[in-house]
């Protein structure tokens, strides 16, 4: 056989790593403005974000790009904001029972199925439940997708990568720390954190010991 | 391609959807790497995305995206990082009509080895020239822009590549 007819066969036999279900980190393409005047309009409210911008002395600096996935904002700075570490229980607000988190959610809040029944807790319609995973403590956040309330801050060197949750989009951030803003409250530095959209609901599973394998497994079997 | 270029993510998601696989296997056999490779598929999408006003819309989108996972990948080259081997499976297709042996299988099996192996002792430039052309199937065209060099220089890296896997692989062939 020619060696090229071999080579051709040989890649059928290659194992090839699995593709990876990579999807660009993509901010909406600013449509091209076609008059005089919506030029005019844009380059004057450019000028009014740069003034603003550098009237902020501890600006972050600029949003290199974002993104959203359900209700949550990732941007990318070339320097993250002020933020403080703070324990995963310092907001979770007071307790509520199920039907007020069925109110806010506009159905069942998600739970997973290996805690016992832990409690349900709301601060500015975000619905958190604390509970442990393998003996360390895992904040599962919960929201409606079109509130877009929770922005997540991070830099280059932070790893955010696209995969699924069943068949849910998702986003895993790991690597260099982020800053989390929730409504209303400060800044907050973050650690690894799965974030995914499930029908109307958008999710956050944080832990300081969580690995990117046990956040799937908690976020597929979340009942 | 004109509701991508108007600025409609989904709509650029479902173009580039077929050609995620060539991306992320272009830039996997330049930086021989799962990890790198990922994100050189994925910074490729993002620059793709950022570039695609530019994009001639009777253009073929293929060459276009694999250049641009290929200059990524070249990008993130790392000579000392860890190299991952091209695997084989664990099982060989037949390639005739009757079932073959065990010996058979062992016997062709060990034949692809041989060749992989080949092919992993060429120097870089010209094992990439045809493992594109070879294992991904790339046209002259597409491999000479994947790889940025001129479409003469694939065919005479491709007979140099030949020759000498001949001589790695034995008088067999």
């Amino acid at each position: 056989m020619e060696l090229e007819s071999e080579l051709r066969a040989l890649a059928a036999e290659i194992e090839w790593p699995h593709t990876p279900a990579v999807r660009p980190e993509l901010a909406p393409r600013p449509r091209l403005l076609r008059h005089r005047r919506s030029i005019a309009l844009a380059v004057a409210v450019v000028a009014v974000a740069l003034a603003a911008a550098l009237a902020v002395p501890q600006s972050r600096g600029a949003i290199l790009r974002f993104f959203g996935l359900g209700a949550v904002r990732v941007e990318f700075v070339e320097r993250l904001p002020a933020a403080q570490e703070q324990p995963l229980s310092a907001r979770l607000g007071p307790t509520i029972s199920t039907a007020v988190a069925r109110v806010l959610l506009g159905g069942p809040p998600l739970r997973p199925s290996s805690a016992s029944a832990p409690v349900l807790h709301a601060q500015d319609r975000v619905v958190s439940l604390l509970f442990l995973h393998d003996g360390h403590p895992v904040l599962l956040s919960e929201l409606r997708s079109r509130s877009g309330l929770l922005k997540k801050i991070v830099v280059p060197s932070t790893s955010v990568r696209w995969l699924r949750v069943g068949n849910d989009p998702a986003i895993w951030i790991t690597g260099d720390r982020h800053v989390v803003v929730f409504p209303h409250a400060a800044p907050q530095l973050a650690g690894d954190v799965l974030v995914w959209q499930h029908r109307n609901l958008t999710l956050r599973l944080e832990g300081a010991r969580l690995t990117l394998r046990d956040a799937l497994t908690l976020a597929e079997t979340l009942r | 391609m004109l509701r991508a270029q108007s600025g409609d993510v989904r709509a650029f998601e479902q173009l580039v959807e077929p050609h995620r696989e060539i991306m992320f296997r272009v830039a996997y056999l330049i930086v021989r790497n799962a990890t790198d490779a990922e994100d050189a598929a994925q910074d490729a999408l993002v620059k793709a995305w950022r570039a695609l006003g530019r994009f001639r819309r009777d253009a073929p989108l293929r060459p276009w995206l694999v250049t641009i996972a290929a200059n990524e990948a070249r990008n993130r080259r790392r000579g000392t990082g860890r190299r991952e081997r091209l695997a084989l499976r664990a099982t060989v297709s037949p390639s005739g009509e009757a079932a073959p042996s065990p010996e058979e299988l062992a016997v062709a099996a060990a034949e692809r080895r041989r060749l992989l192996d080949g092919l992993e002792q060429l120097p870089d430039e010209q094992r990439l020239v045809l493992e594109c052309r070879y294992l991904l199937s790339l046209s002259e065209e597409e491999t000479a822009v994947a790889l940025g060099i001129r479409r003469g220089t694939v065919k005479s890296r491709a007979a140099r590549a030949l020759e000498r896997l001949r001589e790695v692989h034995g008088a067999r062939v």
